[in-house]
């Protein structure tokens, strides 16, 4: 059973943020779960113990200063770090004890845009929003976007279509705004058919407006399209704004969770406190 | 003047002090080597300068440049096209092994894949291509073929580490992006690695067969013919004249591919 609570062994008295007793989740409720989560680089312990879980069709905002382990967090959930110990269920699924297809299978739950974005420029939107439908394919036809399958095709519009971008589908991907570059990067990872899309910082490059609109695309995608959204944000406001909930990291450690519309200043001010100020 | 005057701070002192021995000892090493390597090259100008003679009449013998249609320029032009295919040929022939082998001899790939296709590369790019050519004249004889198969086993050692550097800086992000999306490691390399890498590739490429076409000169000079093996027959006939012509074309024909392939290089790059 997961909840929200604050988590027990934090070395600061955790904020009085309330928890929302409708977010008492079981895992089976659960889209993305993750338990005790540790991960180190060389000495530096940098997760030390993370509980979270997104539930499909909310938008879950971590908040916390540079360095204390959100990205790292993510990465290990999509894969892209390898997490010392702790327990991930994606979509109902544990990922330990998997391995290899199934594995790989399984973590095709979760999506994941970057604030870097990472689109390869050269190419159309669409080719983009192809690429994340890639896996399954025959190599022969994942050669070049030439050879993609026509179904593939189809599908990239729909999702480009969805994040409002249908008629930049045959513009190159270098050529379009930043916001647009992360609204086909959204696309891409629709294309994926996850239920989870993770964003690590998907607007700190991008102006206000894009940003909000971004982060509005993102809380529509958990409301009406049922996604479980968790996006790392440096913006407070803007986790008010959208999110459903807030989690905060401070040191690799969970100091809070709550309903957005109960984050207050002085939470904001705990999180981005350094230990040596 | 609006500029306001700002008012001098001392430097601190650092802790460390400046290492001049090290400075000293390195200024001594590379003396004695230079020191060395004159003494090893038997270098002397006074040798140039009582020769100068020797340079005067062998440049009036090569001056003026036998023009004669037949005998001279028009076996100088087909070999000048000769030389020009050895070079094309070695060059093209080898992007599929150097594409293979450095996409293989990627850093972050499996360790031992990565060791010994980096192996590889450095054994061809180790043997000068005038060294494969005397291995392949013994096999195929003398001519232009062997002068293809001796660029082509070099260029794939260089072409394949120049490529699989560049493949090297290129951003790993949209790599990653398709890693989470489920893509295998072919499709990644098809889909975001080559999509950003191809354009360096192929000035890469130009930029070698630049060079390829010059080495298909010195491979003329071992026997692999084109314009370098008429060179060589000249100069062993004392036909200076016949060599000043020759020397003319390759000049032509070098600055030509150099303006070529740094002219498309150029547009690569916008
Ligand atoms: N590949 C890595 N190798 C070594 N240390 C790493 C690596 N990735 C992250 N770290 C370290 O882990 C710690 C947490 O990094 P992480 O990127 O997760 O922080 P973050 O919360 O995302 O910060 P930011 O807000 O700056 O993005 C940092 O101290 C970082 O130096
Ligand atoms: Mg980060």
């Amino acid at each position: 059973m997961i909840s929200y609570d604050r988590q027990a062994g934090g070395s600061r008295p955790l904020p009085a943020c309330p928890t929302p007793p409708e977010q008492q989740l079981t895992p089976l409720d659960t889209a993305l779960s993750v338990s005790g989560l540790r991960k180190s680089y060389g000495d530096r312990q940098v997760l030390k113990g993370v509980d979270f879980a997104v539930a499909p069709g909310e938008l879950v905002v971590l908040l916390g200063a540079n360095g204390s382990g959100k990205s790292t967090a993510l990465r290990c959930v999509v894969g892209l770090a390898e997490a010392d110990a702790g327990e991930i269920r994606l979509a109902g699924r544990r990922l330990r004890g998997l391995g290899g297809a199934e594995l790989a299978k399984a973590r095709r739950a979760a999506a994941m845009v970057f604030q870097q974005i990472h689109l390869v420029r050269r190419r159309s939107a669409l080719d983009n929003v192809c690429a994340g439908g890639l896996a399954g394919l025959p190599l022969s036809r994942s050669l070049a976007p030439a050879f993609f399958p026509r179904e593939l095709r189809e599908r990239a519009m729909a999702c480009l279509q969805r994040v409002g971008l249908a008629d930049r589908a045959h513009d190159r991907a270098g050529s379009l705004s930043g916001g647009q570059q992360q609204r086909v990067a959204v696309a891409r990872a629709l294309c994926q058919g996850a239920e989870v899309l993770l964003a690590d910082e998907p607007v700190s490059a991008l102006d206000p407006a894009a940003a909000t609109q971004v982060m509005a695309l993102l809380a529509e995608l958990a409301r009406r399209d049922g996604l479980a959204v968790a996006a790392v944000l440096h913006q407070p406001d803007l986790a008010r704004e959208h999110a459903d909930r807030v989690i905060g990291l401070v040191d690799g450690e969970i100091r809070l969770s709550c309903h957005a519309s109960a984050l207050s200043e002085s939470d904001i001010d705990a999180l981005y406190q350094s230990e040596d100020s | 003047m609006t500029t306001t005057e700002r008012p001098r701070v001392p430097v601190p002192a650092r802790d460390r002090k400046p290492f001049y021995l090290g400075v000293v000892v390195v200024a001594v090493v590379l003396g004695a080597a230079h020191v060395g390597a004159w003494r090893v090259t038997e270098f002397s100008p006074g040798a140039l300068v009582d020769g100068w003679h020797g340079m005067i009449r062998f440049l009036g013998e090569a001056l003026p440049p036998d023009l004669d249609w037949a005998s001279v320029v028009q076996p100088g032009l087909e070999a000048c096209l000769t030389t020009l295919a050895i070079g094309l040929l070695g060059t093209t022939l080898s992007v599929p092994a150097a594409l293979l082998l450095a996409v293989l001899g990627t850093r972050g790939r499996n360790r031992v894949v990565y060791q010994v296709s980096r192996s590889v590369m450095s054994l061809l790019r180790a043997v000068p291509d005038v060294v494969f050519a005397l291995i392949f004249v013994t096999a195929v004889g003398l001519g232009p073929f062997a002068g293809v198969l001796a660029l082509i086993c070099h260029n794939v050692g260089v072409m394949g580490k120049l490529w699989s550097e560049a493949m090297e800086e290129v951003d790993p992000g949209p790599a990653d992006a398709l890693r989470v999306a489920g893509a295998r490691e072919s499709q990644v390399v098809a889909n975001a690695v080559l999509p950003a890498v191809v354009p360096s590739l192929v000035g890469l490429l130009l930029y070698r067969f630049d060079v390829n076409v010059r080495s298909s000169l010195v491979l003329g000079l071992v026997g692999a013919g084109g314009v370098g093996f008429l060179i060589n027959q000249s100069i062993q006939l004392f036909a200076f004249d016949e060599m000043a012509t020759y020397i003319l074309m390759v000049l032509v024909l070098i600055i030509a591919v150099d303006l070529l392939s740094a002219a498309v290089r150029r547009r690569l790059a916008e």
